[in-house]
This record gives C-alpha cells, structure tokens and sequence, in this order.
C-alpha cells in the first residue's frame, strides 16, 4: 500500500527546533541537532510455496544531539511530542556542564545540492502489493524450475521510505527523502546426503520497473538457484596461501572491509586506525585507485544529503596507490580542522550520526579480467563472497566466499566450497598485481555494520588479482 | 565529569498491557478473526569512554507495538513506534495500523496451522520468578555508570607501558517490560534489567604494530558484573598477550576453542535445531534426529528458565511457557525446538522457543543455550595437545547454516608440548560441524554466563589451520 511520508516540517515546526537546540546548548554545548525522521518498510515472504507473512512497520520519533568538545550527548523520542522532545534536549544537554548557554542557533538556511539521480517512480510510492507478491510467485516458479535438485526456496521483498529532516545550531536545515527497495532468493539444493543454498538479490534506490527492465526476479531466482545447484559438486578448498582473483562487483567488500573502515573519521581523529599516519604514503600497489562516492546511480549507498545534512560528494581516498584523502562526519571534520565529507550517517531518529562509508569501490584498471585469471597457474578464483569483517586497529580481515573456483593452469577447473579469504588490511591492497576494465558497483545488497549502527552501502571493483592470500579450507 | 540529571522512566507494565488489549479489541473490531499485540518499553542508557574522558551519553526511552491477525487464516503483521493516543491526521493510530494489519492479512496464504496459543495450550505450573529484575541497577545513578566506563579504560591502560591508547570503553544499562496478549485471552507481563560493560585496549610493538584485545560481559544483575577492574586487566593481558603474532604453516591440528570461540559456534549451530530448518529440510542435521551426532562427552542445551540469566523469560514471544530442553544429550540428538506454528505443522507442542521484539514476528531461537560443563580444568585440556592450534578470536563470518561448514579467521597461539608458545594471526580454522562434535576430545569445566549463549573450553581432536 504506497504512501507518501509525511511532511515533517508541520511536525517539526522551526520556532519548535529554534527552542529545542537553544536547549541543548543551555548548559554550554558548542553544537546542536535536532533530527526527525518518519520511516515505513514493507515486507512479504515466500517460504515453502506460501506467503508466509504479510508486514509493514512505521518508525518515527525525534533524536536530540549536544556536543561540547569531542563529548556527545544524545536522546530521542518515538513520536513527536513536544514536551518528550524537550525532555530529549535538556538531556542531550547534560553533556556539558555549568558554562554560559550557546544560546538559539543561528538563522536556518537551507541547504541545497543537486541529487546524484532522480527516481520517478519509487517502489515505495508506486508498486502495488500485488505486484509485489507476484514476483516473490515468480521468483519461486523460476528457481524451482531451473532443476529438480531445488527442493526449497525462500524469497523476500521488501521496500522502505524514508523522510528526514535536520538543522543544527550552525543554522544547518536539511530535507531530504531516500527509497529502497531489495528482492532477495534463497534456493536450496539436494543430492542424496549433499546439501547447500545459493542467494541472490536485485535492488537498491530504484525505480518500479527496475525488476521488470533490468534485474527480473526470474533472473535473480536463476542465480540462487545456479549456485546453489553449482555447489552441491563443490570440492573443499586447498588451506594456504596463494594467488587469487575476485571477480566484479561484490567482490569489492574486499576493499570497503579490509581498507575503508581505517579511513573512517573517528578512527583517524582518535588516531586508533593505522591510516591515520600514512597520508601520502604507498599504501595500495600502483595503479590501485580507490574511491568512497555517494553519487552512484541507483545504489543502496547513494543519497543527496548525508543524515547530518552535508551533500554527498565523491572522495578520493587513494590514488595510484598512495593514500590521498579520508572520509569525515560534521563531528571528526571540525575536531580535526577538515571539511565534512558527507559521510555522517545514522541508521534511524535512535542513534546519533558515525562516520560512514557510502559506495566504495576500486576504479577501474588496464587489464583484460581473462588475462587476470589465465596467468594464473594455480590459485583461487572468487566469484561471490558473503560477509567480511575487519578489526581496524590490528587490520585483521575475513570474508566467506560463497562462490569460487579452482584455477588450474589459467583455467576455471572446478567449483570450491566453504572458503574463506583471510590476511591483513594493512598490506592486502599491496599485493595487487592485476585491476582488471571490468568496474562494477554492487548497490542492492550491502548492509554495513558499526558499533551496532546498520547502514546500506554499495561496494565494488573489476575484477582484481592478490598475489597472495590466505586460504581456509580443509584439504592441508 | 558528572552525568545527566535528568531521568526518564519506561512506560509501566500496566499501562502497557492495556495498550496491548485495546489494540487487539480493535483488531477484532476492524475484521480480525484472531489478534495477538507484542509491547515493548524500554530505558536504555550508553556511556562510552576514550581518552579518559566522556565520548558520548545516550539516554532514550523506547517503546513500541507489534500486532499479528489472522484473516481466513493469513497472517497480517504491522508495527509502530507512533503510540501517541492522537494521530496528526485526527484518528486513533491503532485504528490506522489494524487497518493496515487486516488489509495485508489478504496478501497471504491462508494457512491452518496459524493460530495463537489459548490459555489452555500454554498453561503451565506457576511460573518461577527468574530474578530477572535487580533492584540496584534500577537504582544505580547515571554518574556510577560513567566512573564505571572511566575505570574500565584508566585501568586497561595503567596495566602495562604498551597499551597505549584504547578503542574505548563503555556501560549500558536498560531495563523495561514487555506484554503480550492475543484474543484468545492470553496475557502476559514481564520484565527485566540488564547491564554490559566492555574495553577494548590496543597494545603497541613499538615498530607500529597494533593488537586489539577485548573483553567484557552483559548480566542481569550488578552483582553479576565482574569488577570493571578485573575486566579492564583481562582486556589488557588478551591485547599484550597477542603482541608479536604471526602465522604458522598450513596443517592438520587439534584445536582448542576458548569458551567465547566455542560459544559463537555453538549460537550458529542453533538453527540446525530449529523446527523450521527441519521442515524445510535445509540443514545439516536433516533427518538425523535420535542418532548420535557427537562426542559423548557434548550435552546441549537450550534454557529458557535459567534464574537470573540474559536468555531468560518465563514466557516466549508468543506467550508459551519457557523450559529447559536438551538439544543433544551425551552425543545423541534428542529435540527439535518449535514455536507454535512450525509446531502445529508437526502435531507437536511448542517448546517454547519463539522468540522476539515487537518489531518483527516471532521466529524460533535460543534462550540461553549452552554446552554443559565437563571436568577437566583448562589448563587440563591445554595440557593434552602435543602439538596445536588455540583459538581465542574469530572474524565475524564463516559458518555456512545449510552445511555446517565451519571456516573462520582466527587469533590465538601455538601450541606445543601442552605449553603455549607463541601468538598466532593470519590464519583460518576450517572443518565442518558434524565432524567437530563428532571430534570432541575434551570439555572443559569452566562454563561462564557471559551472554546467553555459552559453552566451557572444548578440544577438538583435528581441525584444519590454514596459514602460510
């Protein structure tokens, strides 16, 4: 049932956040914000050949932010009550004690920024719930379809729009709204005692007819499918350390983990990050060129404004392989004596904004990807990987790979199951020796996570060669 | 530094639970042949440290409405945080929402087995009190909370010259209701507190090299929490302890998994267990329910009534009595965990085991699952491996749910002559679970409540360590 958010500047009038931000500064805050968001997702599943549930829920409440110095002080309300949202203030004020109060903000301006795209027809505001269940129908008919080895398939869809507005004591005053939309297949496969699932998803800040012109559900249930029907003749991977390929896309995850979250503010600022001594240095193979861009068309990590209301930009963070430029929020840009990057996110009105990746992906190479992989002797080829983790301050990294194969003289030989890519961040993107022209920037599917704060991100790259990883697996 | 003055209190349990009946009144009203409404109010409060000083307070009261219908029986599902009792656009919220509920019901596939627990399905002896509510940290000012945090970091980085700096420490406390109540006349209230307290010093080599090491727990009750300062020194001595870690060769080992890395297995595992997974048949351990699947040595359970426990709660999100159900009971697999539907599928009782928050429907999950303490010391089973791998980090992913292939990154140290050598990084630990608990050599004796998932030290006899 398509609706449009509300407009929440009747429900968040001016005069009302003039008085909430001279609050939060009344104990002697430097700085002030005041964020109100109205969010409403919808979601139906397919399990077992039934649709299991039909789902909407709706958030919207208000956060409160003060900070004095590098100290945040946050609260927030669920709704728009005047009276909790003055409450919400006078808490988020707390943070600084007994000095002389900020007093009201300055005179909002608003701000303006082109959008990196425009979408005519969100699938929030426009596709029926029919339509709706009608591809999760098809997608099951095609995974089910594609071979009788699928005996279980699950598929979701679900979509979410989200208004928001802020203004800061600065006299900051944004708007903005942001629509997402994900279609996700799950097949599971069978053979005799052999077991495994394949997944798939289509999506992003797409239009409606995304999954009729460009990703069908069809087309994505095929994909599940494949890979899970691919899988069930998987041998185990060899455990060492050798050359690998990841293949377009996905694969970038590589990069966003095991090098974008060191470049992140806060981790710079308090200097806890290992990047932050290394600007100008080498810290990528030459010919590496990596980028963090809020403006990529139709992606899960694109938008006009950051949720503190900075327009989204695209940001060098590495050039030809020397470290270039970091990524920074409203808080660690101004500790720090830098310009805000666009890069300050929230994941909703219940927490306070972090500095946070968009869509970051290496740029693409000189190198033909079929000659990535036919020099390869023996090694490792990934097509998909699942989810990767870092810890930034020992640069540790892990991704699962969900499709890889063996490369055996040039050659894809044989799919290979339950690997998974270790090493670490700080020299990983040193040992690059292949970029291939192929960039593709996944914008449907990631999710990133920090300090328990979910965000959609795109990630992506051409296809790219290690010259060493380690490998896990089972056959030593 | 001292802290918010200001304190606000959750919505009470009464009010709650008569928010929770008129939803489902008017559920009825707008069309529902069944209606279940899941509350939530809850008061959080988050201090964080760095630099000896205040990083951030937060300071929220949360409260939110989940409400399920059955239409023809198809399920509906809609959630809100909006509760005000006036809407901008003039009519109840609730009104608005059942709506939406009743009108999604359509989209779904009717479906017998939907249906709400009656009061004669989930009735049950007086349920215990778990001691889930402490009175002391309902009371426990804000500014104790933040010399908490400050202590945690000025200890960890009193402990030695190398720890340097840390990523910060921080305490949370909340606490809060929750109700659920269906047509059927089903209600039930309860309520809970917890508190978690973590550090996360970084030790320095002196030629720029970092190492992270983290400890910290989430408990019931205050006087559940180890001391901040005990924690602060555990963090310190796992982040010194992992200076000058490097990998080893690629090889066949035995492995020892301390209790957190045996733990975050055995909480992946869970949903091989799960009555859903095996309707599906999308599991590893499809159709092997009554086999012995490990090691005799391996008891798993799965304990919704633990007193004074984070997994606990005397009911489950759907209003079924919890209870103690042993998953696999000296190496043989002996129950399956169902919620009401997916036990209905079967002919079979709930175990009790839905679980949820008021945003989302109720799935089938663990309470407090854990693997039953053996009687070897640690330092014991440490003492067996002659040549080996232990394992006291992990990345985040590396489980597969459809195989129980098992393959994480993984920190910790090598192992010889049942002595601990050296720090060991930049390796993965790789088998597959039906083979690790076939393959577990030794349990250890010092099962620990951490969180709600738990298991003692256990030794698995061969795992694959990939490195160089």
């Amino acid at each position: 049932m398509p609706e449009s958010p509300p407009d929440l500047s009747s429900r968040l009038p001016r005069e009302l956040a003039v008085e909430l931000l001279t609050l939060a500064r009344a104990q002697g805050a430097d700085f002030a914000e005041v964020y109100a968001e109205h969010s409403v997702v919808s979601a139906f599943v397919l399990e077992e050949r039934r649709i299991r549930s039909s789902e909407y829920s709706r958030g919207q409440g208000v956060g409160v932010r003060a900070i004095r110095g590098a100290q945040t002080g946050y609260a927030y309300t669920d709704g728009f009550s005047p009276d909790d949202l003055r409450e919400a203030a006078r808490i988020a004020a707390c943070i600084a004690r007994d000095a002389a109060p900020g007093g009201p903000p300055r005179v909002f301006a608003v701000v303006d920024a082109p959008p990196p795209f425009t979408l005519t027809a969100p699938v929030a505001l426009t596709l029926e719930a029919e339509r709706k269940v009608e591809m999760l129908r098809r997608a099951d008919a095609a995974a089910r379809g594609h071979d009788p080895r699928i005996h279980e398939v699950s598929t979701g869809f679900a979509d979410s729009a989200r208004g928001w507005l802020v203004a800061n004591s600065d006299g900051l005053w944004a708007e903005d709204r942001h629509f997402l939309a994900r279609l996700t297949v799950t097949a599971f496969a069978s053979e005799g005692d052999v077991r495994q699932h394949g997944f798939a998803v289509g999506g992003g800040s797409v239009e409606a007819a995304y999954f009729e012109r460009e990703r069908t559900p069809e087309q994505v249930a095929l994909e599940a499918a494949g890979v899970a029907v691919t899988l069930l003749r998987a041998e185990e991977p060899e455990a060492g350390t050798y050359p690998v390929v990841v293949g377009p896309g996905w694969g970038g995850v590589l990069v966003h983990e095991c090098f974008g979250h060191g470049m992140e503010g806060d981790v710079i600022r308090k200097r806890s990050s290992i990047r932050a001594h290394q600007q100008g240095q080498q810290v990528a193979a030459p010919g590496v060129t990596i980028v963090d861009s809020g403006r990529v068309p139709f992606s899960r990590g694109s938008f006009r404004l950051d949720d503190e209301g900075t327009p989204a930009q695209r940001t060098v963070l590495v050039e030809d392989g020397v470290l270039v430029g970091y990524l920074w929020d409203l808080l660690n840009a101004r500790l720090t004596g830098n310009r805000p990057t666009g890069n300050g996110r929230r994941s909703s009105y219940r927490d306070y904004p972090l500095c946070r990746m968009t869509n970051t992906f290496i740029e693409a190479g000189p190198h033909d990807p079929a000659d990535l992989v036919g020099t390869v002797k023996r090694g490792l080829y990934c097509r998909n990987l699942g989810g990767g983790s870092v810890s930034p301050a020992d640069g540790n990294f892990s991704f699962q790979v969900t499709e890889a194969w063996r490369i055996e003289d040039g050659r894809l030989t044989a799919p290979v199951r339950n690997a998974t890519l270790t090493g670490n961040g700080n020299d990983a993107m040193l040992k690059i020796d292949g970029v291939g022209n192929d960039l593709v920037i996944e914008g449907s599917t990631g999710s990133c996570g920090k300090d328990g704060q979910w965000k959609p991100v795109g990630v992506g790259q051409p296809t790219v060669r290690f010259t060493g990883i380690t490998v896990g697996g089972t056959r030593a | 530094m001292s802290g918010p003055r200001r304190e606000t209190r959750p919505l009470d349990a009464a009010a709650l639970a008569r928010l929770g009946a008129d939803a489902v009144a008017r559920a009825r009203r707008a069309g529902a042949d069944h209606a279940e409404a899941c509350l939530e109010s809850l008061r959080s409060f988050t201090v964080r440290v760095h630099g000896g000083a205040i990083e951030s307070l937060q300071q929220s009261v949360t409260r939110g409405l989940g409400l399920r219908v059955l239409v023809g029986g198809a399920q509906g599902f809609v959630s809100s945080t909006d509760l005000e009792p006036e809407s901008a656009s003039g009519g109840h919220p609730l009104d608005e929402l059942v709506r939406q509920a009743v009108t999604l019901a359509r989209f779904s596939t009717p479906d017998e087995a939907n249906a709400f627990p009656t009061p004669a399905e989930a009735e049950d002896d007086p349920p215990p009190d778990l001691d889930l509510v402490d009175p002391a940290l309902l009371e426990l000012p804000a500014e104790r909370k933040i010399e908490m945090a400050l202590t945690l970091e000025r200890v960890a980085l009193a402990c030695d010259p190398r720890i340097r700096r840390t990523d910060g420490a921080g305490v949370v406390t909340r606490d809060g209701h929750a109700v659920l109540v269906n047509s059927n006349g089903l209600m039930r209230v309860s309520s809970a507190t917890t508190v978690s307290a973590s550090v996360t010093p970084l030790a320095d080599d002196g030629a720029g090299k970092q190492q992270t090491g983290w400890y910290g727990m989430v408990q019931c009750r205050l006087d559940q929490l180890e001391d901040p300062e005990a924690i602060a020194r555990e963090a310190a001595r796992r982040a010194l302890a992992r200076l000058g870690a490097r990998p080893v060769p690629t090889a066949r080992v035995p492995v020892i998994l301390a209790p957190e890395i045996a733990a975050a297995w055995v909480g992946e595992m869970f949903e091989a267990f799960s009555g859903e997974a095996h309707l599906k048949r999308t599991s590893w351990l499809t159709d092997r329910l009554g086999e012995t699947i490990a090691a005799e040595l391996v008891t798993l359970v799965d304990d919704g009534r633990r007193p004074r426990a984070v997994g606990s709660e005397p009911f489950d999100g759907e209003g079924m009595p919890t209870r103690r159900s042993v998953l696999i009971e000296r190496g043989r697999f002996t129950t399956i965990l169902y919620d009401h539907y997916h036990a209905r599928r079967v002919g079979t009782r709930s175990t009790g085991s839905a679980v949820r928050g008021y945003a989302s429907t109720p799935r089938i999950g663990p309470h407090n699952l854990y693997v039953e303490a053996g009687g070897e010391s640690p330092e014991a089973v440490l003492a067996q491996v002659d040549r080996g791998f232990y394992m006291d980090d992990q990345g985040s992913y590396g489980f597969n749910p459809t195989t129980g292939d098992y393959s994480y990154q993984a920190q910790g140290f090598w192992v010889e002559g049942g002595v601990k050598v050296h720090p060991v990084e930049g390796v993965t630990v790789a088998s597959n679970s039906l083979d690790m608990l076939r393959n577990v050599a030794a349990v250890g004796s010092d099962l620990r409540f951490l969180g709600s998932v738990a298991s003692p030290t256990l030794l698995i006899a061969e795992m694959t360590v990939s490195g160089t």
